[in-house]
């Protein structure tokens, strides 16, 4: 990359800012703002309460590659007015009235709503989504589905032996990362969490750590790693079952499991019960290929054997920064984490049948509300085809490639800049999002957005809002 | 800033293989996730733009695959699964080797051949399709286009180019 | 400003020494008041008990191990649900409900007020988050501090006056009611996969003891004056023999001075029930409750809480991190464990306790024993440690076996508990029966008296208007014979009024309320805080992995706080 200039330009700073891309959720940002009049204390050019209204953030401090992308975002693709489809399939701008109106009509009329999305928004707007669900018997989902859905699933089967984060930077002498490549997804996760940073327990940092990174691919985590083992594609199921048979004293039959020599097998056993305090850090290579939700039961069983020599414990690499605080938020209020089905008056859940693909797959809904997700971007084709035959209403920031398949587009604010909102980290920690800028005058809140949805939808039924709610 | 024409890449360097024989036609397993690149255009918001055709629409294969196929850095190829097809980019892999394995980043270009099957546990299939690979001459569609083309949400009736094809039986005999 | 009258209820108010009167009881403004006007609405319960409403003072509803019980249980979800209806959202789950859930079915027990008894700071917004989402009953959250590394340090060193002020702020920054320990050194060494055993058994690497760490916190906790003592969940959690480490524990805190006004203990012992076991192993396992309750009966500094065993299946969820990981080993069921940063340890082991198993009905002895056993009910209280022993729907279960020998003595007899039970405890000679007076007691009287609460837990004039009414002639009625009347009535208040408010009906919720988070606002000591905040700050900043500013709980996760204000060093009245 080409050298650039620090950035000088700028009025003010807003320090301790979240970071909303992944679940590393770092809230060590530094936003560096221009213009604009600040709603609240300053001290020297330090907003240290409020935020500035009319200004615009110029650089982010401390963000990765991802995060300072996400908050220096392009604004040329920026949502910042309601659209409706008009017969000719273009989006024509209109004003939110109309917009909110026509959505809740579309919901309020429908038989079986879907509302997918929620991980990059609020938990404060969740508990309007969940309200409008509620009353209309929607499935509300979220991106879990397709991405650790299956490592719910695992860890309904087979436990869940979490830590947080600070316990591994703290007193983590390994760390293994598998079927993720962190430095390209959650790239301060080895900085901030895992691996470089100067624990209580291990004061010199990186030199004071074992790296092993399991993946089929050389990844970018690989190469930072001490040990690199390459299984083959849709062998960990068999490679996590040598390990665990090594484990438990048992000799293994093959000389070659997964395309590992079983000499190398035993000897990254013996290095993991040797360890003082071993994190184990999951993602989507475990939960995508073909043997799914049984990889991560098979690395969770193994991470409990382990807790008999040692000190293990685990973390699913979450991607969206509140992913998990949908699945947190859906189970303090109905019991079960994701998929969950309103249609019968009471929550259902049931895996493959009850989740957003596999609604689609069978083209089950009549409406499909997507808030702050993309399913154009992620779904595969086989899914999506059905958005085309249905109307799909869309909140979002971006213009994406939802908005090609959206028939409503009801333009958003975003989270931890222009809205507060709480979230929550891929290992359960909760933090308040604040707000350091003002939004764009045309766009709302996702919380103001969802709520009127609500009310609007609400009028249509002819039900009282709910007093004192929840 | 963190905008780029496109993903940097190793340059492919010819290999002296034996056993490399010029193919058309490449039998391969495709794998999807995020990378860098993809990441961070996609959540800037950046997907209309040419940008996101190559963070997103780009095969990276193995450099040895790449001179099989004779192909080199931002040739364009069609990768053909049991669930669609797709033109796309070619590139050096950062994480080569990897030997008969493709990496396409997570977007619209890879969602046109990934498996929707779940296997009754929600998540579909992103990670180990079979798939092959050749090369072409056609340019791979921007997003828009693509999405235009791919689900015909809003084109007239008259045209019925439809790259999804059939849809596939659930039953799948391919494992 | 609307009156109210409850006509001819018979009254328990063992906190103004009203024993089944037929009495009156008049509120207006969400207070009890002397009198009303005749304009009053009246209530009709003529002949039915009524009591104020439950305080529970020990209960696992709220928090980050709640959710992830909820998540990892499916199948318990599953088992209680119940459709939407009229004022209310759908309900799920049996021993993990959800938090909608969780308020209907307490208000439905008469309950307006439960402690969530293990909050960790670090996740403290979760657990208030949880908490507004909770209708119907007031939640004071008590906050970890036994296995605090900022704690271990004070108390190694002995600086009382430093970690007093360490603890006021926390109280402040997580919106706490007041100290718990857990297994205090036992968290901190399950970081290494350890664990201590017995009082003086050090910390790895800190070089404290539980004695050290217990101690120190006791005298913060009197210094500070806070309205509860310290909480304590002690060693060796469910190993046999177990009994001499709570002796030990109870003993090594009589010293310390008790400085409120209102409770009469320096240490609350909770469910004590799992801390009584005699014996070396599971073989020669017995029943320790006589020598626990002896040294309760003669000594009135120590309060507890039973967690009495129901035979359920339920979830097992405590910070005592490495008894979990025991407990998986031995039902090998799933495992879960949450260690907190700097903090504390967690875990979360489904258990089915089958009155077939000898262990488990030993245990459920043991829990009956201690009631019977300790002889001052304001000493003892009614828990089942809620979902760990038993959901706490089934108090009214529990509260029919405490009024009926007849039943107990039946369960044995039948086996419907296995036969060891009389083996290895003394209960089938245990022939008391608890009266209405002494189960206001244990279930409302006596826990809002150990929290230092004057607003609630009774029904003079100036409390809460915070009442149940059951459907239950007192006069009419032998508990002993007729026990399943009184479980079904303890489960299905006729009335549960909470600050004025109807909230069930007949057994129904007919409103919902927004829950209140009830805090302790230590003053008086802001320059010792200051102070101690210049040499946390430096650790905070090296080895916590989120920042100070967000790591405070904002006021947008308390929206509608009881504060409780306290003078530093003087004591409450």
């Amino acid at each position: 990359m080409a050298y650039e200039e620090p950035i000088t330009d700028y009025d003010y700073i807003v320090e301790n800012c979240t970071c909303a891309f992944c679940g590393c959720n770092c809230d060590d940002l530094v936003y560096l703002v221009k213009g604009g009049n600040v709603k609240g204390e300053l001290e020297d050019n330090v907003v240290v309460s409020g935020y500035v209204d009319g200004g615009h953030v110029v650089g982010v401090r401390h963000a990765c590659r991802l995060g300072a992308s996400k908050v220096m975002e392009d604004m040329d693709q920026r949502l910042l007015v309601p659209m409706i489809r008009d017969a000719e399939g273009n989006l024509v701008e209109t004003d939110w009235d109309t917009a909110l109106d026509k959505a809740a009509e579309l919901i309020a009329g429908s038989v079986r709503p879907v509302f997918y999305g929620w991980s990059e928004t609020s938990i404060e707007t969740m508990k309007f989504g969940l309200e409008l669900g509620e009353l209309v018997g929607a499935v509300l989902d979220n991106q879990a589905t397709i991405c650790h859905g299956p490592s719910l699933q695992a860890v309904q089967n087979a436990g869940y032996p979490v830590m947080t984060l600070g316990e591994c930077k703290n007193r983590a002498d390994m760390i293994v990362y598998t079927g993720n490549n962190a430095m390209n997804s959650h790239p301060r996760h080895l900085a901030r969490y895992s691996t470089f940073p100067r624990g209580f327990f291990r004061k010199r940092g990186r030199f004071d750590r074992t790296v092993v990174t399991m993946d089929p691919r050389y990844t970018d985590t690989a190469k930072m790693s001490d040990i690199w083992v390459g299984f083959e594609q849709n062998g960990d199921y068999e490679f996590y079952n040598a390990m665990r048979a090594v484990l438990r004293g048992k000799k293994l039959q093959k000389d070659v499991i997964s395309g590992i020599p079983k000499e190398d097998i035993e000897e990254l056993v013996e290095s993991m019960k040797q360890a003082q305090f071993g994190a184990l850090f999951f993602g989507l290579g475990l939960t995508h290929t073909l043997s799914k939700q049984r990889n991560i039961d098979i690395a969770i069983n193994l991470i409990q054997d382990l807790n008999k020599f040692s000190k293990w414990n685990l973390i699913p690499m979450r991607g969206h920064f509140n992913v998990n605080g949908f699945n947190i938020f859906m189970a303090y209020e109905q019991g079960f984490p994701y998929g969950v089905d309103f249609a019968r008056g009471y929550p259902r859940y049931m895996n493959g049948e009850t989740n957003t693909i596999d609604l689609l797959t069978r083209e089950e809904p009549d409406v499909f509300m997507v808030i702050a997700a993309d399913p154009g971007a992620h779904f595969p084709s086989g899914a999506n085809r059905h958005l085309a035959n249905i109307p799909v209403i869309q909140i979002d920031i971006h213009w994406g490639p939802s908005t090609e398949l959206a028939d409503i587009v009801l333009p958003g604010s975003f989270i931890a800049v222009e809205a507060g909102g709480t979230s929550y980290r891929m290992d359960g920690v909760p933090i308040y999002m604040k707000k350091a800028i003002s939004k764009p005058e045309t766009c709302r809140d996702d919380e103001w957005i969802v709520n009127e949805l609500l009310k609007r939808v609400q009028k249509i039924k002819g039900i009282a809002p709910r007093e004192a709610s929840k | 800033m963190t905008y780029v024409d496109k993903p940097p890449v190793p340059n492919v360097v010819k290999f002296d293989e034996p056993n490399a024989k010029k193919r058309n036609k490449l039998e391969v397993m495709l794998n999807t996730g995020s990378d860098i690149y993809q990441g961070a255009c996609k959540k800037r918001g950046s997907t209309l733009k040419d940008e996101y055709r190559h963070a997103s629409g780009t095969a990276y294969m193995d450099p040895r695959d790449m001179a099989r196929l004779g192909v080199k850095n931002w040739d364009k190829a069609i990768v053909k699964t049991a669930w669609g097809e797709v033109v796309v980019f070619v590139a050096h892999s950062r994480d080569a080797p990897h030997e008969g394995q493709i990496f396409i980043c997570k977007g619209p270009w890879a969602n046109v051949i990934v498996s929707p099957e779940t296997y009754c546990c929600c998540d579909p299939t992103y990670k180990g399709v079979p798939a092959s690979i050749e090369k072409t001459d056609e340019e791979p569609l921007l997003m828009a286009d693509l999405m235009a083309e791919v689900y015909q949400k809003y084109k007239k009736a008259e045209d019925d180019s439809n790259k999804l094809g059939k849809k596939p039986d659930n039953n799948i005999d391919w494992y | 400003m609307v009156e109210y009258i409850l006509k001819n209820g018979i009254v328990f108010d063992p906190t103004n020494n009203i024993k089944g009167e037929k009495k009156d009881v008049a509120f207006s403004n969400g207070k009890i008041v002397e009198d009303v006007s005749s304009d009053a609405k009246v209530i009709d319960v003529t002949d039915k008990l009524v009591m104020a409403a439950g305080v529970d003072p020990h209960s696992h509803i709220a928090g980050p191990k709640l959710v992830v019980g909820r998540l990892y249980r499916p199948e318990d979800s599953r088992k209680g649900i119940v459709p939407a209806k009229g004022v209310t959202r759908s309900e799920t789950g049996f021993s993990v409900p959800s938090c909608p859930a969780t308020g209907y079915r307490y208000s439905r027990m008469g309950y307006g007020t439960v402690v969530e008894a293990a909050m960790p700071p670090l996740e403290a917004k979760h657990t208030h988050e949880e908490i507004m989402t909770i209708p119907n009953i007031d939640v004071p959250a008590l906050p970890l501090f036994g296995n605090n590394w900022f704690v271990l340090e004070y108390a190694r060193d002995g600086k009382v006056d430093e970690l007093a002020a360490f603890v006021a702020k926390w109280l402040k920054l997580v919106k706490g009611y007041g100290i718990k320990i857990v297994n205090p050194c036992g968290g901190e060494a399950w970081g290494w996969g350890m664990n201590v055993h017995g009082v003086d058994d050090p910390a790895p690497y800190w070089d404290v003891t539980a004695r050290e760490v217990v101690r120190t916190l006791a005298k913060v906790n009197e210094k500070l004056g806070l309205p509860h003592s310290i909480h304590l969940h002690p060693n060796d959690l469910g190993h046999p023999g177990n009994d001499l480490t709570t002796l030990e524990s109870m003993k090594m805190v009589s010293d310390i001075k008790k400085s409120s006004g209102v409770r009469n203990q320096n240490l609350h012992m909770t469910h004590i029930q799992y801390h009584s076991y005699s014996g070396t192993n599971w073989r020669d396992f017995k029943s320790g409750a006589e020598g626990v309750a002896k040294y309760i009966n003669s000594n009135d500094h120590v309060t507890c809480d039973v967690g009495q065993i129901t035979l359920d299946e339920t979830t097992t969820m405590t910070a005592d991190g490495p008894m979990e990981f025991d407990l998986h080993q031995l039902n090998g069921l799933k495992w879960a464990n949450k260690d907190i940063e700097l903090e504390t340890a967690s875990g979360i082991v489904p258990f089915i306790y089958s009155g077939r198993n000898s262990v488990h009905s030993v245990q459920w002895a043991i829990g009956l024993e201690l009631f019977l056993g300790i002889k001052n009910p304001w000493q003892v209280m009614l828990t089942t440690d809620s979902p760990n022993a038993g959901p706490f729907i089934r108090y009214p279960r529990v509260i029919s076996w405490l009024m009926s020998n007849k039943r107990r003595m039946e369960m044995i007899e039948n086996r419907e508990v296995h036969k060891a039970v009389e083996k290895k405890s003394s209960l089938a000679t245990l022939d008391r029966e608890y009266g209405f007076d002494e189960i206001a007691t244990i279930s409302r009287a006596g826990p809002a008296k150990a929290y230092g609460f004057t607003d609630r837990g009774h029904l003079g004039v100036g409390a809460n208007a915070d009442i149940a009414v059951y459907d239950l002639e007192p006069n009419n009625i032998d508990p002993s014979v007729e026990h399943e009347q009184i479980e079904k009535a303890f489960g299905n208040a006729l009335y549960t009024i909470k600050n004025g408010q109807t909230l069930v009906k007949d057994g129904e919720v007919v409103a919902i309320k927004q829950s209140q988070n009830i805090w302790t606002n230590v003053q008086g000591l802001e320059a010792e805080e200051a102070a101690v905040m210049k040499e946390v700050m430096p650790v905070f900043n090296k080895y916590y992995t989120i920042k100070f500013e967000n790591y405070k709980v904002h006021d947008h996760f308390v929206s509608n706080p009881i504060e409780v204000k306290v003078q530093a060093g003087k004591a409450s009245k």
